[in-house]
């Protein structure tokens, strides 16, 4: 059974084995947790303090022989001034908000049906779960080709169902009709990560709940609001707080999409701060924009992670 | 058991169930929709592929795939005229159309370096991860919420955020477009991944396979290697799917890191360009060989999949 | 017993871990719509900070005992 184990511990040399072996619990333990932590803390926490130290700079990545000037909170005091930046956030918003929402509609309602246990219930299942495991730049990358006004699936089939002319309107390239095809697009994409996570919260409730509100005689709409809604609900905080936090921070599928165009439509705060640290090169400047990004996500994952303990309990 | 109720919640009536098979299979067929229309795309001649409006049927070509994986030189018909006949099926589709074979395009290397980064990473992140989560399921480690917060919010991290003193640090260790790097910071972002999952399926060993083999004499190392991971080999082998979809998957630090000897594929995808604009046959033909694996590891990966998008907290 | 008696004393309810905990969520809650709404420009100036005192509060508190 244990013969890839058994070849393992062979290979192991025996001098260096037995001196490990001899190893109290305690040593184990920090022996196997330290190549992690060392790992997090050379490619993740440094990085983070040095863009710390950044922020505080006038520092430019393309001209790394200027003089480096500390200038204090500045960095910080532009961008929470720029209402650049501040309309970057609300088109964000806008994607987040939307985006969750439709998420949440259409995810619950598909794991609502699905629990009928209908025949096959299984294989639409994962037909549905297709989308979210793919990439979501090359994602991105296609649905350009499915929005192109003419030749592009989506407005044939749109203006197959309404008659609209297929080339009056422009899903990407519109400045009304862009944000909604990034939403749309992330919907498409994320909703089965809902449904995965409502399906599961409407497993987790017992069948003696819904029995005895039976015996009650509970309408099927008591029903939904007094247990299946409350019962669902941690789980649904579960999926609404992550998926905030990943949208908040999106950037590969919109990046490929409309790159935040047209203008500065769908420019969401991901691609101002690729465009301030990559494009313009204003490395202190962005890094500032990059921390308060940081912070935000990082506030919320404190937030997450209770609510992950909460269905851990379940 | 059997007394149950035709409207009973546990077994829904079988209107119900066709209403919602009904309203599923469709919803399915819609989200898959796209998906099928880029395979079909891979197989369109590129005039097909753009006309107006679009067709659903036409004749089959796998003028996109010979596009991926060849560069061409548009030629006169006298220079053409002059060469030898053509050998194969596919000089033969590319005399067709004005044009040489130059030579191989990049994709075979991009896909290379996909898979090269994408293995090598998630190796590093399952044995790390693997000793780590033992040791958070099974000892008393001082801080262990905080380490594992810690570890957790890592993965959080915006990747354009810790991008740019990435991209620095790597310019100064001279590891920008490497593959070593590459690994490394996809390493560094699944260790996260692996050892929250990993620790949801080692607090589901028992504890007393692992005491009873330390009776016989085993010391704590030996009941590990022999007792417990032969019992984890299924979580172990979720998580590393999960680390390779990641890899594989990533865009934002290939993009920004990479730009020839390492790029991945999902930066490259893109940019293959026919005469023209992008090369949608070729792109759609691209794209498809990119999802396959995917698709294979979504059906393997089923029975986890939950446990993966939650970091291990919703295991059933 | 005595000292579990002190600790009590030492922290007051209000002091305990879960309302504290709350407060700290609220106030990182209150900081995210002040960061991403389209009504005030001052609102979102002091967003960062309101984020910020939350989250470094949030991680402090949930130190607390229970």
């Amino acid at each position: 059974m244990s013969t890839l184990a058994e070849r393992a511990v062979a290979r192991t040399p025996r001098r260096l084995a037995s001196r490990l072996g001899g190893l109290s619990d305690r040593a184990i333990a920090w022996l196997f947790i330290t190549p992690s932590v060392l790992l997090l803390l050379a490619i993740n926490i440094f990085p983070l303090l040095w863009t710390i130290q950044l922020s505080f700079t006038n520092y430019r990545a393309n001209r790394p022989n200027a003089p480096l000037r500390y200038i204090g909170l500045d960095n910080y005091r532009d961008i929470l001034a720029d209402a650049d930046v501040w309309h970057a956030m609300q088109a964000t918003a806008h994607f987040v908000l939307w985006s969750i929402g439709l998420e949440m509609l259409l995810g619950f309602g598909l794991a609502l049906l699905i629990n009928r246990r209908f025949r096959g219930h299984s294989f639409w299942t994962t037909m549905i779960l297709l989308p979210m495991m793919l990439s979501p730049a090359v994602v991105g990358n296609f649905w350009t080709f499915l929005l192109q006004p003419q030749i592009g699936l989506f407005n044939s089939a749109v203006a197959f169902f309404t008659g609209a002319d297929p080339s009056s309107f422009q899903m990407i390239g519109d400045v009304a009709l862009a944000p909604w095809s990034i939403i749309m697009v992330d919907t498409w994409m994320w909703t089965p990560y809902v449904m995965l996570i409502c399906l599961a919260g409407l497993r987790s409730i017992p069948d003696y709940i819904y029995e005895a509100t039976e015996v009650d005689r509970a309408s099927p709409w008591r029903q939904f609001w007094s247990i299946t809604l409350p019962m669902v609900m941690p789980f649904l905080i579960l999926a609404i707080l992550f998926r905030a936090i990943e949208n908040f921070k999106m950037f590969d599928m919109v990046n490929l999409l409309t790159s935040g165009g047209p203008g500065s439509t769908t420019e969401v705060a991901s691609i101002t701060l690729k465009r301030e640290a990559f494009e313009k090169w204003r490395t202190g400047h962005s890094s500032a924009l990059a921390i308060i990004l940081f912070v935000t996500v990082f506030g919320a994952a404190n937030i997450y992670v209770r609510a992950l303990d909460r269905v851990k309990q379940r | 058991m059997s007394t149950v109720t035709a409207h009973s919640v546990a077994e829904p009536s079988s209107l119900s169930k066709t209403i919602g098979a009904i309203i599923v299979s469709a919803y399915a067929i819609v989200t898959i929709l796209p998906l099928a229309w880029i395979f079909l795309t891979g197989f369109k001649t590129p005039t097909d592929a753009i006309s107006y409006p679009p067709k659903i049927i036409s004749e089959p070509s796998l003028e996109g795939y010979v596009n991926l994986f060849t560069t061409r030189t548009r030629q006169t018909p006298d220079f053409l005229a002059s060469l030898p006949a053509p050998q194969t099926w596919y000089e033969r589709l590319v005399r067709s159309r004005n044009m040489v074979i130059a030579g191989p395009s990049k994709v075979v290397p991009r896909f290379v370096n996909s898979m090269v980064i994408g293995f090598g990473s998630t190796f590093l992140a399952v044995c790390l991860g693997t000793i780590a989560a033992y040791a958070f399921s099974r000892f008393r480690v001082p801080l262990a919420d905080d380490l594992l917060f810690f570890i957790l919010s890592t993965r959080m991290m915006p990747p354009i955020a810790v991008a740019i003193p990435i991209y620095l640090m790597f310019r100064n260790l001279g590891l920008t477009d490497t593959k070593l790097g590459m690994i490394l910071l996809y390493t560094a972002v699944n260790v996260s991944l692996a050892v929250w999952l990993l620790k949801g399926f080692m607090d589901e060993i028992p504890r007393e396979y692992e005491e009873a083999a330390m009776v016989d004499g085993y010391t704590r190392l030996q009941a590990f290697f022999k007792v417990v991971l032969p019992q984890a080999t299924t979580g172990i082998a979720a998580t590393a799917i999960f680390c390779l979809i990641f890899a594989w998957n990533e865009y934002a630090f290939a993009v920004l890191l990479t730009s020839g000897d390492a790029q991945t594929m999902p930066p490259f995808i893109p940019f293959i360009i026919g005469e023209g604009g992008q090369d949608w046959p070729a792109v759609a033909a691209a794209t498809t060989l990119f999802f396959l694996p995917i698709l294979l590891f979504t059906i393997l990966l089923r029975r986890h999949l939950l446990r993966g998008i939650t970091f291990g907290a919703v295991r059933k | 017993m005595s000292g579990q008696v002190g600790r009590v004393l030492q922290f007051p309810r209000w002091l305990r871990r879960g309302p504290c905990e709350t407060v700290a969520m609220t106030l990182i809650g209150l900081g995210v719509v002040m960061l991403m709404q389209p009504l005030s420009l001052d609102l979102y100036s002091y967003s960062f900070v309101t984020i910020l005192v939350g989250t470094l509060g949030f991680v402090i508190v949930s130190h607390f005992p229970d």
